[in-house]
């Protein structure tokens, strides 16, 4: 159960020990573990502009230092800006004179300009010109800084490049190996001139000319004084800009509204999800921008059952509760669950220790090295404490498959026991008792865990047969305050 | 510029610059000459459901969280490149606690497997932008102002400075003067004292400040806001720096901290430290932060104890090509893509003798061997690597 | 109350739907558009809402009424390009609210306000402080943001056009009861009585 403005009510335990809703995990068919967004690997796999759902290739996008070349981001309140159009008639200068013949025969031309709908912002109120194309052809800005940094980046390139050269020098010098071929191209200096050009790496005279051309810069003793304006002028907020608005332009950080200009829109990326352990594919997105689908979706919610709270009594202190529970199984095979108590569930060793084929083994072996660095270095135990425990009976459950059609009968089958309230396709509805310890406080947050065994039917590898897993997950209950 | 783009398609991919702040992180390409993104160290905690800054930590694992989430953000919302695929200068102040490095070593390394990384200090870093041999470099950050001075493309430890006296110090002086203006207690949100400070306040001259410190000035500025309504005074505009500029009986005042810095230096560097003083930092936006801090400077060098050993400085300051905010970023940009960040160059004997980093980049293959930095003030790394210490480990 | 009732006056050219509550002294220009389910209570002075305005649903305006009653009561002078755009509401004292002024959704203007010319109270933003917004103002967004516009905002030619076309297909519409100037003597007579 997990909704986009209220807390997460049921939450289930990753492999790595992070607590998350079951829509933000992911479910590894080759490991058969639950993952999560913070054990997996992120990919980038594709670069889009949000706004025109534009695909852009990354070499591209990285010559446009990945923003989008015909969207625009408002740069007072950061709103999408919208090109709106108006007819200029030709302006008329004063030599002109009194030509009104003359303009009513000039057609009227229609001109662009950028305006955003939220803070009525317009690209006149910095007085960028109007356009006479719908997209593109805004003036583009160059850093004022950029001319000096590339000074320095020249002089500390070819700084780098003289020392490597010492470097090489001294080791020949060392060793004392001196052929007479490079004996020869040391005395004139022409070969090795000529393998420079060759290779079109810069020659070591223009390596020279860079290091003795360049300026340190200059210290100088006055500073420039406050402007008088300070103490005496009245401050109009309206025309300074606020912190989010300088930090939107790193590059010209403007401090007077009337220096704000459009922003080109940031792209995005699609991006494909990869399991650490054994490097295959969780999600990959399709190319598409303007499409939500996934060419691979391995998410829990497709292949973990899923639990919701239907309801549950006040959580009291030494007393039980009742709790019902709906179990949903997601996959197309039937599926039999039992409920166990987390502490019931076998350490992760335990479960890999399940016979696997000789492939499978290998691979392990091959990836031993990198998958155990990073879960020896950041693996955490799931920390299900809980203030309740969940009074697990001893039934095995079995749970229909998923079937689309069934959807329609909604005929909920009663085959009432003291524990299965009722059943209808793939759902099964759950009365369990919660016991609450009697030295719990009132109102301290009542969670209890919970785990289940199911059976997993995996259908991944093709050319073996359906094989059934015994897996498990942990899930942790919230259910309100315990009531004093 | 294109120039370099050009370059950078065919060469190996550029590396990225990471500049954790305390409030703002700055994130970015080597060789350009600005961040891509500064943004505020925070991010969206789904699991609290709310913002969670960088530096909120009660331990090393909630640390190791943070700075994953952080990078994330970074990498896939802002700067759009694969985190395996580039190597990272980092760049750090010299009193990073080494939990945080450490805990952003293991990350880097561990969680995002980028093939190697380049740790430079912020002081050397801000004094590439210069490229002048001798640099005192002021930077004000958010929590604290450190000076360092940087000889030849190092810095000198023993001079060191660093005191409580950043952006955040002002920010608490303002609120204490937006409260006595208003009567009451206003307890205004930190990005609203941040808005009145980055669009309200400057910094007056030394004489204004004294006269001003004594009586108010009447012109008022409103602000006027949902659920704060306050109103600023000049006054509260004017003084709110003040705090770094207040001298008490340790002398911690920010012209204190230079004057101190320059006379812990060696003897004959003082000069040419005082002609090329440096101010960095988000806090040294304030306008007129730096003729204020030159005018103290002048003045504080004629007063004991100062008197005798400093009192024939000329201080002169420098202008560095970027923002006061992202300086010592720039540099890092320009220490990455000057010498590669694999293995750098020996350190800079040239004129700039800034260029060094003296191979302090470490690839991810001697992180995962060694698992640990270099780091100046661990007895090991100041051994040689004959000591028998080294063996031990 | 009932005093004034009959006291609406709807210049022609006005497009006033029936389905809306207008109590008091009111007086709605030509060229107006007021919408379905509009509230305009003028209980503490004469409301006088110049040409061109939009007036959109369930948007309330309110002469409220002062403490110390003035005689006669002042009126509150709406300009003429207003557009008040759905569920906004605006109370006022008495006074004069400008031209060209946007009134976004939902937004809220309390008594204390007072508005220039060309401003944009942006959509759920409600201004109860004290204060003087200048012309040209534009507030926006939860934190009500402020900026200055460098020009008034476009008025809504085409779109009162449009809906003086469009309104009489679709609603009741109350009939402009002040004839042209000439012959407003002769109609305010039955009007009144």
């Amino acid at each position: 159960m997990a909704y986009l403005t209220q807390p997460d009510y049921v939450k289930y335990a990753c492999s790595c020990g992070q607590i998350k809703p079951i829509t933000s995990l992911y479910f590894c068919r080759h490991c058969l573990q639950i993952r999560c967004g913070f054990c997996i690997c992120h990919e980038v796999d594709s670069h889009y502009c949000a706004n025109c759902l534009e695909n852009m290739p990354s070499s591209e996008a990285r010559l446009k230092k990945n923003r989008c070349s015909s969207c625009f981001d408002c740069p007072s309140c950061f709103h999408t800006l919208s090109t709106r159009a108006t007819l200029a008639q030709p302006r008329q200068t004063p030599e002109q004179g009194s030509g009104d013949s003359k303009v009513e025969n000039k057609q009227a031309k229609k001109m662009y300009y950028l305006s955003c709908f939220n803070c009525r912002w317009t690209s006149r109120d910095v007085g960028i010109p109007d356009q006479p194309v719908a997209s593109g052809g805004w003036p583009e800005r160059v850093n004022p800084n950029a001319t000096r940094i590339n000074q320095l980046l020249d002089y500390y390139k070819a700084i780098a490049q003289q020392e490597k050269q010492e470097k090489l020098d001294r080791e020949r010098k060392k060793f004392a190996i001196r052929g007479k071929y490079i004996t020869l191209t040391d005395k004139t200096g022409l070969t090795g001139a000529m393998a420079r050009n060759i290779a079109g790496l810069p020659s070591s005279e223009s390596t020279m000319s860079a290091i003795a051309n360049f300026v340190p810069s200059e210290a100088s003793a006055d500073v420039e004084e406050l402007s008088e304006d300070f103490y005496t002028k009245e401050l109009n907020l309206n025309q300074m800009t606020s912190m989010p608005q300088r930090l939107a332009a790193p590059e010209w950080q403007p401090s007077s509204v009337s220096r704000l200009y459009p922003i080109a829109k940031l792209l995005s990326v699609k991006r494909s999800q990869r399991c650490r352990a054994c490097d295959h594919n969780l999600t990959k997105p399709e190319y598409n921008p303007g499409s939500i689908k996934f060419k691979i979706e391995l998410l829990a919610f497709y292949h973990v059952p899923e639990v919701k709270i239907i309801s549950y009594e006040p959580i009291k202190p030494g007393c039980t509760s009742a709790l019902l529970l709906k179990l949903t199984n997601p996959t197309g095979h039937e599926m039999q669950v039992r409920l166990l108590q987390p502490e019931e569930v076998p350490d992760t060793e335990d479960r890999l220790e399940e016979p696997k084929s000789l492939e499978k083994s290998l691979e392990k072996s091959l990836n031993l090295e990198k998958d155990n660095l990073w879960y020896e270095t950041v693996q955490r135990k799931a920390d299900v404490t809980a203030t309740c425990r969940v009074v697990t009976p001893d039934v095995t459950l079995t749970l229909a498959q998923r079937d689309d059609a069934a959807e329609y009968d909604d005929d909920a089958t009663h085959d009432a026991n003291d524990i299965i309230l009722w059943r209808k396709s793939n759902k099964l509805a759950l009365r369990l008792q919660v016991s609450c310890g009697a030295e719990v406080g009132a109102a301290s947050a009542a969670e209890a865990a919970l785990a289940l065994q199911y059976r997993y039917r995996n259908t991944v590898p093709a050319a073996h047969e359906p094989r059934d897993h015994t897996l498990h997950a942990t899930l942790l209950l919230q259910l309100g305050h315990v009531s004093g | 510029m294109a120039l370099y783009e050009g370059i950078a398609l065919i060469q190996e991919k550029q590396a990225v610059v990471l500049d954790l702040g305390t409030d703002y992180t700055k994130f970015g390409f080597t060789g350009e000459a600005a961040p891509r993104c500064i943004v505020r160290s925070e991010f969206w905690c789904p699991a609290e459901r709310r913002y969670k800054r960088l530096h909120d930590y009660s331990s090393p694992q909630e640390l190791y969280d943070n700075i994953v989430h952080m990078l994330h953000l970074l990498y896939f919302r802002h700067v759009l490149v694969n985190p395996k695929e580039r190597r990272v200068v980092v760049v750090e102040s010299l009193l990073t606690p080494t939990l945080f490095r450490e805990t952003l070593a293991k990350v880097l390394f561990i969680h995002y497997e980028v093939s190697g990384a380049l740790w430079v200090d912020s002081g050397r870093a801000s004094a590439l932008t210069l490229a002048a041999p001798v640099v005192l470099v002021v930077s004000i950050g958010a929590r604290d102002a450190e000076v360092t001075a940087v000889v030849h493309g190092c810095p000198v430890l023993r001079a060191l400075q660093s005191q409580p006296l950043g952006a955040r110090a002002v920010s608490a002086e303002l609120a204490r003067l937006l409260d006595e203006d208003n009567g009451r207690a206003l307890n205004l949100p930190d990005d609203v004292l941040d808005d009145i400070k980055v669009r309200a306040c400057f910094v007056p001259g030394r004489e204004a400040a004294l006269q001003w410190a004594a009586r108010g000035v009447p012109a008022e500025v409103r602000e006027a806001r949902r659920g704060a309504d306050a109103v600023v005074s000049r006054r509260a505009r004017a003084l709110s720096a003040e705090p770094l500029f207040a001298r008490d009986e340790e002398l911690a005042s920010l012209p204190d901290m230079v004057l101190q810095c320059i006379a812990q230096c060696p003897i004959d560097a003082r000069r040419a430290l005082a002609a090329s003083v440096l101010v960095t930092g988000g806090g040294a936006a304030l306008p007129g932060l730096r003729a204020r801090l030159a005018q103290e400077l002048r003045h504080l060098a004629k007063l004991p104890p100062y008197k005798e050993r400093l009192q024939e400085l000329q201080f002169k300051f420098h202008s560095a090509p970027a923002h006061e905010n992202s300086v010592a970023w720039v540099g890092g940009a320009l220490c990455g893509a000057a010498c590669g960040t694999g293995a750098g160059p020996g350190s800079g004997s040239g004129a700039g003798g800034g260029a060094g980093a003296e191979g302090r980049g470490v690839s991810r293959e001697a992180y995962v061997r060694t698992r640990r930095l270099r780091d100046w003030p661990c007895l090991l790394h100041n051994t040689p690597h004959k000591h028998p210490h080294w063996d031990m480990l | 109350m009932t005093h004034y009732r009959y006291s609406i006056k709807i210049l022609p050219g006005a497009t006033v739907c029936e389905d809306c509550t207008l109590e008091g002294d009111i007086t709605i220009g030509g060229g107006t558009v007021i919408h379905p389910r509009v509230t305009i209570i003028a209980e503490g002075g004469p409301i006088i809402i110049a040409e061109y305005c939009i007036i959109e649903e369930y948007s309330t305006i309110i002469h409220k009424k002062n403490e110390q009653p003035e005689n006669p009561p002042k009126p509150l002078f709406i300009g003429a390009h207003n557009v008040f755009e759905v569920g906004c509401r605006l109370e006022s004292l008495c006074g004069h609210i400008g031209e060209s002024n946007v009134f976004e959704c939902k937004s809220f203007v309390g008594t204390d306000v007072k508005i220039g010319s060309g401003c944009v109270i942006g959509a759920a933003c409600s201004l109860t402080t004290p204060q003087t917004l200048p012309d040209n103002t534009v507030i926006w967004g939860s934190e009500h943001n402020n900026r200055e516009a460098l020009e008034k905002q476009p008025s809504q030619l085409l779109q009162l056009d449009f809906l003086g076309k469009v309104m009489p297909n679709y609603h009741r519409l109350r009939k402009s009861n002040v004839h042209k100037r000439q012959m407003s003597r002769q109609s305010q007579e039955p009007a009144k009585s």
